[in-house]
């Protein structure tokens, strides 16, 4: 299909267009923070932001999710049984979601949707009724990385659709047949906005300075990254809380607990953090990761070696850059990966 | 003396100390990887000191790292403080978490802390900030096509403001001369914002306050009186709280949190400036720290001798609300 | 404790301290009834309650 063209004194029309089947949600400011929330009509989108400070991962994985149900009721036609959750009723469009997120979330499906065995329902069914309409970055943030870990500003993976700034108008280019059906009645763009949209995406990969390296890391082995001294002085500062884990889009680690009050239940799963020595204590006592450089070195070998090494080279990290803004004491991801790739 | 000044001597001092061998780790900040952040860095060599660096963004309560610290050979270690970092080593030592022997005290008048957010806001959300100088009582904030002044005094930290103790209560080495002991803010103005509410108001407040709140924990982190080896919100046997984004489940683990510091609080504000979310956390703690200097007429942290309220009992304690 | 959850608009008495020694069982009989009436005046609480059936 060819490009398109959506011009955004159009874009009321085009939201009222996707309001027909679906809730869209756009990033909006509220009190001062950029956060996901419900759009309203075409006039509240945002073109002119970096990103979000939470990623959009709870569309697809809530904090807190209730998974089933259950009652503790022989004598109920409906107790002893476990009910799970129903899907999501209606379908619902994210737009202009960063490629960066965008692309977190075919990570994730990876991980949550392998095989027969492991096949996340809750996951899959949000993925399949959400509709990506992504903006492109033409000016990323001095803290994004995005081009070194195999995406960029203009990275189409995982998206429907990409929607690129062209000033007055956007460049809306589909990606799958479900972004194809989204902007079928737009008109096409010229050569142009074609041309002006791939300037557009070099500048920005080029605006992109401070990377990572990371070749070395793929030919080292394991136990070689995991016994490097580097490790004794990047664990000092942390302070073992969540921050990071849970801004990151691509981090998933989750706690399932069941809650009972009388005779009812319900099993709920919650994000969970390895920074937290609660994360890997066993029931007889025995923590293997005793202590904070053991829990911090795990976090940065499970995204740069342990993931690509069993995802097919794939990284668990898209250089969004919001845990080098958000962590409270300031530790880069940045400086930790090219360290390790030395 | 100006930041830049204390930076020097910081690293003089730290330099002669671990040269020495009189302290095994110099505790201080460095540069950070981003605009307006300065972080934790751990000295040991007198190399590494001169990495050692001292702005109005250097946020964190160093005293956090004290706790269950391997002090090395020198069996002791050296801590830039100003007064509320110091006040915390105070509380630190008083419960027995670290002796006095054991930490070398680099004190230094606290300028003020910067907020970064309050930076961001002032510029504009949007705006991506590349560079910040300090210029005499203004900032120089940078960006991509904008470049602003911002006068300290708008963009201070919450309880910079209100600060009683800039100097440090308890010091080896002195930079600089001590400053005033406050910035002129009146705590008792701010403290507890929700004492002039009705019930039903404060629960609404409370509430919302927390709206944002991702049980990430950094403010529990980031406390230095938080150093349970489990904290109450990681006990499962039996569960005292739940871990669910439920409004009561945030709240329960909020409102216990500030109960455990109360006597201990200091007002540092650490838990603040730690929360990824910008949560105003000094809303519900500010009023544990006010209940106790009214009630009993203490500040914690302010002397090394003095009793904890919370601990010690004494016979004309307040009781008026046991039958 | 009864300050600070005062402070959040929990109502005071929903929350009692008593000193008793296990040889003043009047006394026990007596507090305990003092506290379920005052609290049971009060009705149900409002806040603080997680009722699961309820939550998403």
């Amino acid at each position: 299909m060819a490009d398109k063209i959506l011009a955004k004194d159009k874009l009321a029309d085009f939201v009222g267009g996707l309001k027909k089947d679906l809730d869209v949600f756009a990033p909006k400011l509220a009190d001062d923070k950029l956060v996901w929330a419900p759009l309203e009509d075409g006039g509240e989108v945002l073109w002119d932001f970096s990103n979000t400070e939470m990623s959009p991962k709870d569309f697809f994985f809530p904090q807190t999710e209730c998974m089933m149900h259950f009652k503790n009721d022989p004598k109920d036609e409906k107790g002893m049984i476990m009910e799970a959750e129903p899907g999501l009723s209606k379908e619902r469009a994210l737009l202009n979601i960063r490629p960066c997120d965008a692309k977190a979330f075919g990570v994730l499906d990876m991980i949550f949707c392998q095989d027969e065995m492991t096949n996340d329902v809750y996951w899959r069914d949000k993925r399949e009724k959400t509709l990506l309409i992504g903006l492109a970055c033409n000016d990323p943030c001095p803290t994004c990385f995005c081009t070194s870990v195999g995406c960029g500003p203009h990275n189409e993976a995982g998206l429907d659709v990409l929607l690129v700034d062209l000033g007055d108008k956007l460049l809306a280019r589909a990606v799958s047949d479900k972004g194809k059906g989204a902007i079928a009645s737009l008109p096409d763009a010229a050569k142009a906005d074609a041309n002006k949209a791939a300037e557009l995406k070099k500048a920005a990969e080029a605006s992109i300075t401070g990377g990572v390296a990371t070749g070395n890391i793929d030919g080292r082995e394991v136990l070689e990254l995991f016994n490097l001294p580097m490790w004794d002085r990047v664990h000092e500062s942390c302070l073992n809380c969540g921050t990071c884990t849970f801004c990151c889009p691509t981090c998933h680690c989750f706690d399932i607990q069941d809650e009972t009050q009388g005779d009812f239940g319900r099993r709920v799963r919650n994000w969970d953090y390895c920074m937290s020595w609660l994360f890997t204590i066993h029931g007889t006592g025995h923590n293997p990761r005793t202590g904070k450089k053991e829990r911090v070195r795990q976090r940065f070998m499970h995204k740069f070696k342990y993931i690509p090494v069993k995802r097919g080279g794939e990284i668990g990290c898209v250089g969004c850059g919001r845990c080098v803004q958000l962590c409270p004491v300031n530790i880069d991801v940045r400086e930790v990966v090219n360290a390790m790739n030395q | 003396m100006d930041n830049q000044e204390v930076a020097q001597k910081i690293r003089e001092v730290a330099k002669k100390l671990l040269s020495e061998g009189k302290v095994s780790c110099v505790i201080g900040f460095e540069k950070g990887t981003v605009p307006m952040r300065e972080r934790p860095f751990f000295a040991y060599t007198p190399e590494e000191a001169d990495r050692l660096t001292w702005t109005s963004f250097c946020c964190n309560n160093l005293a956090n790292f004290l706790v269950r610290r391997d002090l090395g050979e020198a069996g002791k270690v050296a801590v830039v403080a100003q007064g509320c970092v110091s006040r915390s080593i105070v509380g630190l030592i008083k419960e027995n978490q670290i002796t006095r022997e054991q930490v070398f005290v680099i004190g230094v008048p606290s300028p003020g802390m910067l907020d970064r957010n309050k930076v961001q806001a002032m510029v504009g959300a949007a705006k991506v900030i590349t560079e910040v100088t300090e210029d005499g009582a203004d900032l120089i904030v940078k960006g991509k096509d904008f470049e602003e002044r911002v006068p300290r005094k708008k963009v201070m930290r919450d309880n910079c403001y209100t600060c009683v103790q800039r100097n440090p209560v308890i010091v080896d080495e002195l930079i600089g001369k001590e400053s005033e002991p406050t910035h002129g803010g009146n705590i008792d103005k701010v403290a507890a914002p929700w004492e002039k509410l009705g019930a039903a108001e404060r629960w609404a407040e409370f509430a919302e306050n927390y709206q944002s709140c991702i049980r990430c924990y950094a403010c529990r982190d980031a406390c230095p009186l938080c150093y349970c080896h489990v904290c109450f919100v990681d006990e499962a046997q039996p569960q005292w709280c739940g871990k669910t984004q439920d409004e009561t489940d945030v709240l329960t683990y909020h409102v216990l949190r500030a109960f455990h510091c109360a006597g201990r609080c200091t007002d540092c504000g650490a838990c603040e400036s730690a929360c990824p979310m910008g949560i105003k956390v000094r809303k519900l703690t500010s009023k544990i720290e006010k209940d106790i200097r009214e009630m009993y007429g203490y500040q914690p942290g302010m002397d090394l001798e003095a009793q904890p309220p919370m601990s010690v009992y004494k016979p004309d304690d307040p009781q008026e609300f046991i039958k | 404790m009864k300050k600070l959850l005062e402070y959040v608009g929990i109502e005071p008495d929903r929350l009692h301290f008593s000193w008793i020694s296990s040889a003043e069982a009047e006394k026990f009989q007596k507090t305990a009834t003092s506290v379920a009436e005052a609290v049971r005046a009060l009705g149900p609480a409002q806040h603080m309650i997680k009722d699961i059936r309820k939550v998403a």
